[in-house]
């Protein structure tokens, strides 16, 4: 299972602050960032920042394990 | 003595926060420090509370990891960086920031990178609350 955070607009325009989603062997960043858009294109619009397991991720081919922690995020505003 | 580095709902002591950093070394020649605090203004609004979220594990690992970049980077002999959450008023202390370097230049600077950097690099988000309604703030350049 992958566990993915919701903070802020994001948040807000889904709804909630957590979502699990079934690991599949092979999984990409991009895929789960392909089905989760899917589900909710207007949080996504907001979507700029990804973090997987606490750290900053760029890259979108990055391999998931099971049981990551990953969080689609807009633009900080904190300062 | 409190951490170097925090997240906390609670207001902070700039007094406390620049003793504890003077009291790490006396080769400390010079203290530059920043202090965000909330506008109750804002986009021809009046802004009567700012509601923070965040994701806290990775904010805080951001901050540490940013404090000891700059110490690095400036040639630090210290730095603190207190970031607080929760509800806000117009006035209220946000963020407090201060860097210690045997000269000014590299304390003025360091503190300079490090609020910029935070705002970059902290997974941090802020509400401003008014009477016309809630809006979460896009970032300013």
């Amino acid at each position: 299972m992958i566990r993915v955070l919701f903070f802020g607009p994001v948040a807000e325009r889904i709804g909630c602050h957590t979502v699990q989603v079934e690991y599949r062997s092979g999984m990409l960043l991009k895929d789960l960032r392909d089905e989760l858009a899917a589900r909710y294109s207007k949080a996504f619009e907001l979507v700029s920042l990804m973090a997987v397991n606490g750290e900053h991720v760029r890259d979108m081919a990055l391999p998931l394990a099971d049981n990551s922690e990953v969080v689609f995020m807009s633009k900080f505003s904190g300062g | 003595m409190q951490a170097s580095v925090r997240i906390q709902h609670e207001d902070f002591s700039q007094d406390e926060e620049i003793n504890a950093l003077k009291s790490g070394s006396k080769r400390m020649g010079g203290i530059g420090t920043f202090l965000g605090c909330a506008r109750d203004f804002s986009e021809g609004r009046e802004v009567s509370e700012i509601s923070f979220d965040a994701y806290g594990s990775m904010a805080l690992s951001e901050m540490n990891k940013l404090r000891r970049d700059a110490i690095e980077k400036f040639d630090l002999l210290d730095a603190r960086i207190v970031h607080r959450i929760g509800t806000v008023k117009g006035g209220d202390n946000i963020v407090f920031i201060a860097a210690g370097a045997e000269h000014r230049v590299a304390a003025l600077e360091a503190c300079r990178w490090m609020i910029d950097e935070l705002k970059q690099r902290v997974p941090i988000w802020k509400k401003e609350i008014t009477p016309q309604g809630d809006s979460w703030v896009v970032p300013h350049p």
